[in-house]
């Protein structure tokens, strides 16, 4: 009984009420790869890195406030905008899933942006390291703060702020062994870190071909406000974050990094803790929309956004691999 | 020899005079170091993500050994053919390298930026009968081959060596990511068809017969290099010259080198002398593991060699220190077991070795010497005193001093030519007497560099050969630019010196003279990047109504230098202007 969808409130036909929006397959599929991604990130990174990042925190701390600042203001003011106004039974579980959307941390998609927009890659793993584990705390310090804005006290839906934690420490333990096994072999730990990046995109082509036709009807019903919620989201994300970054006058290369770094955010991760912890509500279709949705168009965004960077950089490439 | 003053600088363990070395040429060298470290790992391969492939002691031995009878038996090469070799640092390389020398082959290293002119000159003048080719540049070989004598060709994947599975990921990423791998269009074998023969025929082969008619006088390797002139000529380098180097070097340095417990980052190119004796002979003949860097630029690519494995030993060139040193994960996390550092190729800053000190907590020295001469000739002794900004005391068994215009011998502190002799200097270069006779005269290298001695024999260099640009350790001739620029339609004439550069130590500066309609600096970067190797291209490009030259009509490039002329570039009458001023 996972996943049905009370779209009678919207009054329209939707899906049959049997419909499933996340078959049982799909959910371990899912968070199958985002096990992957989390190993990847643990495979490029030592205890060095962590040091490093302590000694000089100025660096992190602009790609920390853009992160847990902006992206999570940015979702609870296009719930305001767009989701509020829609009927409350159906606005409250796309609004918290789209809150979740800003407040989890980057994603590692954003390292391979960053590698093709020619910008500060190791800057860039840091930074999707370092939200990775200031995400047990802010994540659900984000989701209190500003749901508790707009969900009424006697909703049904509350959000599992314990739950979320014990899935982001769950999340933690492969990135541990990632470490670990980089340690003991240096080829499997490269391996792992190029499957981690991959799989990002296997995800996504994974949502195109099975997810997206499966729920197209459900989508096509889907209000224009929730799309809009989706696209804004990375949208703005990219956009406020290099404003930013430009104001502060930071490296060109730097800029487009934490603009990248900020806009995309671990849609994975939100699906895996949407599926983990809302695992026997009544709205967990709806729930996913905009992760979903947000996850299929951050990779248009991206596109879009990383080749207009490139136009900017004339930088000479080199012949020999370099990204190996 | 008693009477030179640098022998009480020499540590206590150096032999001042290492008299005949045990090994007559280099295959025996490495067949000893084989025999004693075989199952030890010898090289390792790094990737700048990590990946990594390793060969041990007795694999290289096993297959060099079959590359060896694959360039006799299936290709039919003789000794003393000359077999050119262009890759970058790989596992290959050693493996090549050696086969060539144990198979009595001559070997021309060339460096794989050559541009294709550059690669037909020294194919041809070396008169190579077969080129082992890295397949990323083979995309040259249908321009380049059928101006040389080149008959066989062996291309060799960067990924050779590595585990199966780790091989296919970086085949794949740079067939289908980077684009990499160009279509080859001549007839070649690749490295591993080739091997398969050697393995083939090995049984019925018979090594050592290939070195029958090898000793220490058979010229082991054809070292190209510009030397005082400029032309691109080749240094013969002998069996014994190297051996001999190998082991003055290793003399020198002593108990630093631990038999079988060294690990060195070998970052600088292979095809490089420098890092060819130092590092490849050097280490190898004492059990050490070579940690080999296809592409050390930018410096990040060298992060994960640093993680991963324990470097004890560095080498390389006052660019490299100088980046590593810029790098915060290496200034923060230094490596742990670092024993210290050789720097040559070009002068080590005093301000970068005082850095690396302080930041290692380990020595740097600096060593100095020329392709002609193996290229070590003198190196601050580590177990002693070492003098920054000198480039040490002369190795054992050679001979160094300052010398005046008529090549009579200067006391300490007299500035003069640094000339040189002791085993290592070459036989001569590559079928030019006159250049040879030039250059080594009664058996003494002349360097053309100025320097000087102290009390205790410790020599500095007070001024480089004048018009030689040393980009990164890298020599560039200043004829060989100005013959690619003046061949550019529209420009007349132009002279080349060398600016100072923050990065790179010098770089390349072009004065030209043009015709009008006036090509752009642009333009005219574009034309040399087509012709040359990318370190000679000109960084920046200068245009000037007329050059200062001398009564014959030599263009004066010491005025260049010391005395840059305003370019006509923006606008004419301010030159003039200062002309008028100055006159």
């Amino acid at each position: 009984m996972t996943g049905t969808v009370p779209l009678a409130v919207l009054g329209i036909t939707g899906p049959p009420p049997d419909h499933q929006v996340v078959t049982e397959f799909e959910q371990v599929m899912l968070v199958a790869l985002v096990f992957v991604i989390m190993f990847g990130l643990g495979a490029g990174l030592t205890p060095r890195d962590f040091l490093s990042a302590l000694r000089r925190p100025q660096g992190l701390l602009i790609g920390w406030v853009t992160q847990f600042g902006i992206m999570p203001f940015l979702a609870f003011v296009l719930v305001l905008v767009f989701l509020l106004p829609l009927p409350e039974e159906y606005a409250i579980p796309v609004a918290i899933g789209a809150l979740l959307m800003g407040a989890v941390p980057a994603g590692t998609t954003s390292n391979i942006f960053t590698y093709f927009s020619k910008g500060n890659l190791a800057l860039s793993v840091m930074m999707t390291t370092n939200s990775t584990l200031w995400a047990l705390l802010m994540t659900p310090l984000a989701l209190v703060l500003y749901g508790s804005r707009f969900l009424p006290a006697d909703s049904d839906l509350q959000i599992p702020t314990q739950n979320i934690v014990v899935t982001l420490v769950v999340l933690l333990v492969p990135v541990v062994i990632g470490m670990l096994i980089r340690r003991y072999n240096a080829n499997v730990g490269a391996v792992l870190e190029l499957m981690g990046g991959l799989v990002g995109v296997f995800f996504i082509v994974f949502l195109l071909v099975t997810w997206v036709p499966r729920n197209w009807r459900l989508l096509v019903i889907t209000p224009i406000q929730v799309y809009a919620v989706a696209v804004l989201l990375g949208l703005l994300g990219i956009t406020v974050a290099f404003l930013i970054s430009k104001a502060i006058r930071l490296h060109p290369a730097n800029a487009r990094t934490v603009a990248l770094e900020t806009g995309i955010q671990n849609g994975p991760l939100a699906i895996a803790i949407v599926l983990l912890t809302f695992a026997d509500s009544e709205a967990l279709g709806i729930l996913l929309l905009v992760p979903a949705l947000y996850s299929l168009f951050i990779v248009l965004i991206a596109t879009a956004v990383t080749l207009r960077f490139r136009r900017a950089n004339v930088a000479e490439e080199q012949k020999i691999p370099s990204l190996l | 020899m008693t009477q030179f003053p640098w022998l009480t600088s020499y540590p206590a363990a150096t032999r001042p005079d290492l008299g005949q070395v045990p090994e007559r040429t280099l295959p025996e060298l490495l067949r000893g170091s084989a025999a004693q470290y075989g199952d030890t790992i010898a090289f390792t391969q790094v990737m700048p993500n990590g990946m990594n492939g390793s060969l041990r002691y007795d694999e290289v031995d096993r297959l060099s050994d079959e590359f060896a009878v694959y360039l006799r038996e299936v290709v039919g090469l003789r000794a003393g053919d000359r077999v050119a070799v262009q890759m970058p640092n790989c596992l290959s390389y050693p493996v090549v390298a050696f086969g060539v020398l144990k198979a009595g082959c001559v070997l021309v290293n060339t460096n794989p930026l050559y541009t294709r002119p550059e690669m037909v000159h020294q194919f041809a003048d070396a008169g190579a009968r077969a080129l082992v080719i890295s397949d990323i540049f083979a995309d040259r070989l249908p321009d380049v081959l059928p101006s040389t004598s080149v008959e066989t060709v062996v291309t060799v994947p960067i990924s050779a060596f590595f585990p199966r599975v780790i091989a296919g990921i970086i085949r794949a990423t740079q067939k289908y990511w980077q684009r990499s791998l160009p279509a080859i269009t001549v007839d070649h074998t690749p490295l591993r068809a080739a091997l398969a023969e050697g393995r083939e025929r090995r049984p019925s082969a018979d090594l050592s017969a290939y070195l029958a008619d090898v000793g220490p006088e058979s010229v082991a390797a054809l070292q190209y290099t510009g030397g005082t002139t400029g032309v691109s000529k080749g240094a013969m380098l002998s069996h014994g010259n190297l051996v001999t180097n190998t082991r003055q070097m290793l003399e020198m340095l002593g108990d630093h080198v631990r038999p079988g417990k060294e690990t060195v980052l070998t970052a600088l190119p292979l095809y490089h002398i420098f890092a060819f004796t130092v590092n490849l002979l050097g280490f190898h003949t004492m059990g050490g593991r070579n940690l080999l860097i296809p592409t050390p630029r930018p410096p990040s690519n060298l992060k994960r060699a640093f993680e991963n494995y324990r470097i004890t030993w560095l080498t390389g060139v006052n660019t490299l220190f100088n980046a590593l040193l810029n790098e915060r994960w290496f200034v923060e996390h230094p490596p742990r077991h670092l024993v210290a550092s050789a720097a040559g190729g070009m002068a080590l800053h005093a301000s970068v070795a005082e850095r690396w000190r302080e930041v290692t907590g380990t020595p740097i020295v600096e060593g100095y010497g020329l392709t002609e001469s193996s290229p070590v000739l003198t190196f601050n002794p580590l177990g002693s005193t070492i003098k920054d900004g000198t480039i040490g005391i002369p190795v054992p068994s050679t001979e160094v001093r300052c010398v005046a215009d008529d090549g009579a011998p200067l006391g300490p502190g007299e500035a003069g030519e640094l000339v040189a002799r002791g085993p290592q200097i070459m036989l001569g270069y590559w079928q030019r007497p006159e250049e040879t006779a030039a250059t080594v005269r009664g058996g003494w290298l002349y360097t053309g560099d100025v320097a000087e001695m102290d009390a205790d024999g410790f020599f500095r260099i007070v001024d480089r050969k004048k018009d030689v640009v040393n980009v990164s350790g890298f020599n560039v001739y200043p004829t060989e630019v100005e013959a690619c620029l003046t061949a550019m339609p529209g420009i007349r004439e132009a002279g080349v010196i060398g600016a100072p550069d923050e990065r790179t130590g010098e770089s390349v500066r072009a004065y030209v003279v043009a015709e009008d309609p006036r090509p752009t600096e642009a333009e005219v970067i574009a034309h040399c990047r087509a012709n040359l190797a990318a370190y000679k291209v000109p960084r920046s490009v200068e245009f000037l109504d007329e050059l200062p030259l001398s009564n014959v009509g030599k263009i004066l490039r010491r005025e260049l230098r010391d005395d840059p002329p305003v370019t006509a570039g923006s606008s004419a009458h301010a030159t003039s202007d200062t002309k008028a001023e100055r006159s």
